[in-house]
């Protein structure tokens, strides 16, 4: 059970009574679960039979945050699988994928609570009514103030919480995954609201106390940022930052294999050599795997066998998402192509 | 191994890979987790929890690759905790893996830390023996004699860690310094008794003398390799990256006009340092504003005392207060390098101040926002040299172009920084028009490179434009740049 320090908890509102039956379902979990993440190894097999394909570092990053409780952040160009990686994990723990969107202008009431206002009126309208049987017998101003302290404060109790993403994480006692993404959109205010949860693994509602996580199932965390601004020292402190840059080609074409297992090899090693190359190019927007996928899955459609060049000039949009770069690659396409067709 | 842990902290420390005490922890508690057998693991595992950015990473890689050898890491999992190297030597492991002996002897080790010098310097006495066939009744003298041939090599290793301290080693600065080092640290340990010692040993003949000698000899000559090793690993260690923030110190303060070309790299990366800093201080502040969005929380909170009627509102939103920068700068020969870095730190605060707009002249003034906007800073910088980097000053043109272009987009939150020396070849200065925007905007800032005494010199003219700026500066090296820009913040953000 949580051990909510809630100080003016009615006694009604304690959970539910099936304690047993659910942490003996944990403890049958968490087993499973630390199987999965027991070595580094273990990790990148669980994830590559997800398809996705990670390397060391990632795995590492993973293993570590399972065992030291420690919220990953990671940091890398838009398009190397991020996200992919939380919702990977979250679908290889069978767990729960708890994701908060973050923007400018979001804070905790849409991140962690609210109060269900509506039926807090109501309520203290129902009171308001009921008062008179409440304070019945009471004499003198003193004798009825005990009364209603008696009576218990409901008004501001977990009935008329709307949990938000970072309290519905906290509160699953089953563990879950909690993927932040792109917290780099937030504003600096929302950073140090994240502070308390990252480290401690909970969140103070002042009206209520503190609600802490399941000790033996913490959510696992994820952050992911496009560096889009720097995220303070304070964060990167309490979380494990992992980098992902863009893959090699070896690893791009072993993704490219696991997410669209159907091109053929020969256009697969062309593909990637190809997208290799251009990243070597000074664009605006280099392509990312996403893209890299997103073309081998046209190309698949296409029907095509291997790469040529008015074939990549006509499916140049869907790597490229900015017209003066398909300008500039267009015109060395030539000899880009020739080399990427060559290499193998 | 804990200890080795935080050298090894010490060192990303210089390395500019800034990890705090609780990240030190984490790394501790990682270790029994990961162990130190599988090196990348190990690798990784520290470098996900001590380095925090790219740049960082790349730092961590090479500090990494440069503290733990490969040696170092195998002998620390042979010994386990029985052999801490640190124990002997406090700058760290380093000195444990340069020469080849350390790896016959390395069997022998854990033997050597119960026996205390038990089995000591074996490889070397050996050599010497089968030289000299039976021959050690002769023993040297001098200390360090003794110690060379006798001493185990951890009491070596002590010996030359203390003298390393006694000579400072650690604050080498500058790679001609390597020899002076590895001297003072030689004498330390008493060379100077060991080299008369061998020359009376020649001097005197016999074969047990001269068979000493010889052995002497080598000892030292593998010693001084020894220490040129050392200070080496030091020099690394400590100095690469202290002569970096010497280099660093001096460039803030050295005349921006004096740089040469080959420290612009340097010191495009103090200005965005100093900007990284400059938006982490400023950047948190905003204004609530008393409009938008109703807190319906506060207001329900603030209003129950009334019954629950909501008649007192409160607002949640907050607004940014977004300041207006224009900045003129003056692109002719002597002040073109000034105005080169004021631009490039306007723009490396972009997160904070996303509107500036940047004008250039020698005598015509152009608008260059466009051009900062859409390529990176250098280019930029070189295309505003070449369009408007001729040609002789005039302030009385430059602020007509401005009163006919763009005074009416100045506005109360307008802070407009001119930079310039004022020198106007004789011209008419026209300081009317700055008197319109000192009442226009919300502030002029004149920055001038020169010193205050030259400023009414000649020709320059600030003795008529002074009056109609809010705020004038001498402005001539990056720290007063620093200066001013975090002035600009405190009153525009």
């Amino acid at each position: 059970m949580p051990s909510h320090n809630a100080p003016f908890f009615s006694p009604g509102l304690i959970r539910e009574p099936n304690i047993i039956t659910k942490s003996h379902q944990g403890v049958r979990l968490s087993t499973q679960r630390a199987e999965k993440l027991a070595t580094v190894e273990a990790i990148s097999e669980g994830l590559a039979s997800l398809n996705y394909i990670s390397n060391l570092k990632i795995s590492t990053a993973v293993f570590l945050a399972h065992h030291l409780d420690k919220p990953v952040l990671i940091e890398g160009p838009p398009g190397v699988g991020k996200t992919e990686l939380a919702k990977s994990v979250a679908a290889l723990l069978n767990m729960e994928c708890v994701r908060l969107q973050c923007y400018e202008g979001l804070d905790e009431s849409k991140a962690i609570y609210e109060w269900k206002y509506g039926k807090q009126l109501l309520y203290t309208q129902v009171l308001k009514e009921t008062l008179g049987e409440i304070l019945e017998g009471a004499k003198g101003l003193s004798e009825s103030v005990a009364k209603l302290h008696e009576f218990g404060d409901v008004f501001f109790s977990e009935e008329f919480l709307e949990p938000r993403p970072l309290l519905k994480a906290l509160k699953n006692q089953e563990g879950c995954v909690l993927l932040i993404d792109e917290v780099d959109k937030s504003d600096y205010e929302f950073e140090s609201l994240l502070l308390e949860m990252l480290s401690d693994y909970q969140l103070s509602i002042p009206e209520i106390g503190t609600i802490q996580a399941n000790p033996d199932h913490k959510p696992l965390v994820f952050l992911t940022s496009n560096n889009t601004r720097e995220i303070s020292d304070a964060l990167k402190r309490r979380c494990l930052h992992l980098y992902i840059p863009f893959p090699d080609a070896d690893l791009e074409t072993a993704i490219v294999h696991a997410r669209v297992p159907d091109v053929p090899m020969q256009l697969r090693d062309q593909l990637v050599a190809f997208v290799q190359a251009l990243r070597d190019l000074d664009l605006k927007k280099v392509p990312a795997i996403s893209e890299t996928i997103d073309w081998a899955k046209t190309l698949l459609l296409l029907h095509s066998e291997s790469l040529d060049q008015d074939l990549v000039r006509q499916t140049l949009n869907v790597i490229l998402k900015f017209q003066e770069d398909i300008e500039a690659v267009e015109a060395e396409l030539p000899m880009l192509t020739n080399k990427a067709i060559k290499r193998d | 191994m804990e200890k080795t842990l935080v050298d090894f902290v010490k060192v990303l420390r210089t390395a500019e890979v800034q990890v705090s005490p609780a990240e030190t922890l984490d790394a501790m508690s990682a270790l029994p987790i990961v162990g130190y057998e599988d090196r990348t693991l190990f690798k990784n595992a520290l470098s996900i929890l001590l380095s925090k950015n790219p740049e960082e990473k790349e730092a961590f890689d090479t500090c990494f690759d440069r503290f733990f050898t490969a040696e170092d890491l195998q002998s620390l999992s042979d010994a386990g905790d029985f052999f801490d190297p640190s124990q002997f030597d406090d700058e760290g492991s380093e000195g444990f893996d340069e020469s080849s002996e350390q790896k016959q002897s390395g069997g022998d080790r854990s033997q050597r830390g119960q026996g205390g010098g038990g089995g000591g310097g074996a490889s070397e006495e050996a050599e010497a023996q089968s030289d000299d066939a039976f021959d050690d009744s002769m023993q040297p003298a001098s200390a360090l004699g003794q110690l060379l041939l006798n001493g185990s090599r951890s009491e070596q290793m002590v010996a030359l860690a203390e003298a390393g301290r006694e000579a400072e080693v650690n604050q080498i600065v500058v790679f001609t310094q390597k020899g002076l080092y590895t001297r003072k640290i030689m004498e330390a340990m008493g060379l100077k008794g060991l080299q008369e010692e061998i020359s009376e040993l020649q001097q005197a003949g016999g074969q047990p003398r001269l068979g000493l000698a010889g052995r002497l000899k080598r000892a030292r000559d593998l010693l001084r390799d020894q220490v040129r090793d050392y200070v080496e690993r030091q020099f690394l260690l400590h100095a690469d990256e202290h002569g970096k923030q010497l280099r660093e110190e001096l460039l803030k303060k050295v005349k921006l006009s004096n740089l040469e070309k080959r420290n612009f790299k340097d010191v495009q990366e103090i200005v965005f340092k100093m900007a990284k800093k400059l938006i982490a201080i400023h950047s948190k502040r905003r204004k609530t504003y008393r409009r938008g969005q109703i807190d319906i929380r506060k207001t329900l909170r603030k209003n129950m005392q009334y019954d629950g009627n909501l008649f007192d509102l409160r607002w949640k939103s907050s607004k940014v207060d977004r300041p207006k920068v224009m900045c003129i700068c003056d692109c002719s020969g002597s002040v073109s390098n000034y105005s080169r870095f004021l631009l490039m730190f306007l723009y490396s605060l972009a997160e904070i101040i996303p509107k500036v707009r940047s004008f250039a002249f020698s005598s015509d003034l152009g608008e260059v926002t466009d051009i900062f906007q859409r390529s990176n800073l250098e280019d930029a910088m070189a295309k505003t040299m070449r369009d408007y980097g001729n040609g002789s000053t005039d302030y009385g043109q430059m602020l007509m172009d401005f009163k006919r272009r763009c005074m009416d987009d100045v506005n109360n939150k307008t802070t407009i920084i001119i930079l310039g020396d004022a020198r106007n070849n004789y011209g008419d200065p026209k300081s009317e028009i700055l008197r319109e925007m000192y009442e226009k905007s919300k502030r002029v800032i004149w920055l001038n490179p020169e010193p205050r005494s030259n400023w009414t010199v000649g020709d320059a003219e600030m003795k008529k434009y002074a009056p109609n700026c809010h705020q004038t500066e001498v402005c001539n090296s990056l720290t007063h740049l620093e200066r001013v820009v975090a002035n600009l913040l405190k009153y525009t953000v």
